[in-house]
């Protein structure tokens, strides 16, 4: 019994852990990962405390000044309501933050245990396969379309939405993940020293496979972000008055001759947050793959 | 051979019924009744039963499965709940404005991308490379939504020297044609540019560090030769597959662009038929897209499995 514990105690469980802090200190030494971090940690920390950071809240109107150009009262200057603009924009970059994190966490919670059964279980893969088939045979958008349709315009639609149509890339990535490491020489001593499939899923496949889900993520969050400024342009996501960045271009189309700033400054923002996640994301995908490192 | 092609049909034919069921299963779960929808708010119970009957609403729903997919077969769609013109026939005419907008698109993506990845993978390490990598990294964080309002804002609004909206056929007239989709593909193709230009740089670096490259140089061809005939040829083969596979982010980027545009093509007919309840429409449009969608998969994995044996060979699951 006690030799069993000792070869238990040997399997390389905590190899991921390990390489993962040299991991980050790799992306700390990125200058350009460096700006993506500080401009992400910045937009997220000004999105969350927006009822605190911002000077009017985001529905204070004052008709005395509308349609103003930016100056030193209004960063951003002010809509056809006299609403600041700069205000607006931190409330609405938290629609996006919002969006953003969950919905990426949604397609996690359904697309990991899917895509590791499916890789494991070899009878459950083609009706696993064919299910993220049919969901990759709808592009993005006609998907998320869709579900808004069916649930609503909301912010939980535009998460949902975006969520549901992420899970086939997260299904495929985890799947592939599990292929290769359930051959791995450390997986099959696990099963053979009588761990249960939960503990060599668990322990043994699903750690090793968080790195090339950590690079999924990076492409997914971005990605979610501009989704949900496309959903609620198109009237389909997150509804006013709650300010979201998509809602605020749309209606800034009317006014293109008299305020054209109030198309610039919101897609500004999404710009800068997507570039520093891209910015970020190609970091940690340099430090944790070591094949794009050699390039 | 013959057995990779057989397989990779049956699993596009499922797939494709998978589809069907989904987009049936999908409208029917939208709220509000089609059959009110299609009578309008006003209309009495009688006329609602009529128009039942008439969509055959009020048989069991695998009856109603049947019917829609045997119609389906024979290009019957239904006809729009809006217009009462046939939803094939109206999905035929705006077909051709999103191709012909979705090649333009093609076009400037690829003649950008590629030339901009060769550069950034043969010229490493100068303003060149730099310049291309900031130009896709900036291709790939601005949604093509807000680059389109913010190029009307300048080309038609700021200085008017193109159309801001509205479609003109390449057929009809060449040169207004021209101008009315040049800002439309050049908003659509950017983001597909900036991910050609990725993928051709990243297989131009490895192809250019291969020994059939090395042979080649040892052999005293000259550099262009080595790069243009034989890296960039092989280097292809990826950026071809990648071409294929984004024609789905090329789809939800023409609804976009459409919309902001006002094209009357395919994503501006799906968005509108999404917003008057259209259900005959909406599950005409989704088919047509799914089904195209499977078709161009499936073309782009049998051509791929004839490039490079190795996909075929059983034991390599990508």
């Amino acid at each position: 019994m006690t030799t069993v514990e000792l070869v238990d105690a040997a399997l390389p469980t905590a190899a991921p852990v390990g390489s993962r802090r040299r991991a980050w200190r790799r992306v700390l030494r990125n200058p350009l990962a460096v700006m993506g971090l500080f401009v992400v940690v910045v937009s997220v920390l000004a999105a969350l405390l927006a009822n605190v950071v911002a000077p009017t809240p985001y529905d204070h109107t004052d008709f005395s000044a509308f349609l103003q150009p930016p100056s030193p009262a209004h960063w951003f200057g002010t809509d056809q309501l006299g609403r600041d603009q700069f205000s607006r924009v931190l409330f609405g970059l938290r629609a996006s933050v919002i969006v953003g994190a969950m919905s990426v966490a949604l397609s996690l919670a359904i697309g990991v245990p899917l895509g590791l059964l499916a890789g494991f279980y070899g009878w459950l893969d083609p009706l696993v396969s064919r299910l993220a088939d049919t969901m990759l045979a709808f592009p993005f958008l006609v998907l998320a379309v869709g579900l808004a349709v069916i649930l609503g315009p909301s912010l939980t639609t535009a998460i949902v939405a975006i969520g549901v149509a992420q899970i086939p890339a997260v299904i495929r990535v985890t799947r592939g993940e599990t292929l290769r490491l359930r051959a791995m020489d450390y997986v099959a001593a696990a099963v053979a020293d009588g761990a249960s499939d939960a503990v060599v899923l668990g322990r043994h496949i699903l750690p090793n496979a968080i790195n090339a889900l950590i690079v999924q993520a990076t492409v997914a969050v971005p990605a979610a972000i501009i989704g949900e400024a496309v959903l609620s342009f198109l009237g389909l996501g997150v509804r006013p008055p709650t300010p979201s960045l998509g809602i605020m271009l749309a209606s800034a189309q009317a006014d293109f001759r008299d305020g054209p700033w109030l198309a610039v400054f919101p897609g500004v923002s999404i710009v800068l947050l997507t570039l520093a996640l891209n910015l970020l994301g190609d970091g940690l995908r340099d430090a944790l793959d070591p094949r794009e490192v050699r390039r | 051979m013959g057995r990779y092609v057989l397989r990779r049909l049956l699993e596009s034919a499922v797939t494709l019924v998978l589809v069907t069921i989904v987009v049936f299963i999908g409208i029917r779960a939208l709220p509000g009744d089609p059959a009110r929808a299609l009578g309008g708010e006003e209309s009495d119970p009688a006329t609602i039963a009529a128009i039942r009957h008439e969509y055959g609403l009020d048989q069991p729903v695998p009856v109603q499965y049947a019917r829609y997919v045997g119609k389906a077969m024979q290009g019957d769609l239904g006809e729009s709940a809006r217009t009462g013109l046939p939803v094939a026939a109206t999905i035929g005419h705006a077909l051709p404005v999103t191709l012909q907008l979705a090649l333009f698109a093609m076009a400037i993506a690829i003649f950008i991308g590629i030339s901009a990845g060769v550069v950034a993978a043969v010229r490493r390490r100068t303003a060149a490379e730099w310049a291309a990598n900031s130009v896709a990294l900036i291709g790939l964080s601005v949604p093509n939504f807000w680059f389109g309002l913010m190029a009307v804002l300048v080309f038609a609004i700021a200085y008017p020297i193109l159309p801001a909206s509205g479609f003109v056929s390449v057929f009809d007239d060449p040169v207004e044609s021209f101008r009315h989709l040049l800002m439309p593909a050049v908003v659509l193709g950017t983001g597909l540019a900036a991910i050609i230009m990725r993928q051709t740089r990243s297989a131009m670096l490895e192809a250019l560090n291969a020994d059939y490259v090395r042979t080649a140089r040892a052999k005293g061809l000259g550099g262009g030769q080595v790069v243009l005939g034989h890296a960039l040829r092989n280097s292809l083969i990826v950026v071809t597959t990648i071409v294929g596979l984004q024609l789905g982010a090329l789809i939800s980027g023409a609804v976009v662009t459409e919309q902001i545009f006002v094209l009357p093509g395919f994503g501006k007919l799906t968005i509108d038929a999404v917003f008057t309840r259209d259900y005959p429409m909406i599950q005409g449009v989704v088919l047509v897209t799914a089904t195209a969608y499977i078709g161009i998969n499936l073309l782009v994995d049998l051509l791929y499995s004839v490039i490079d044996p190795r996909i075929r060979v059983g034991g390599l699951k990508l």
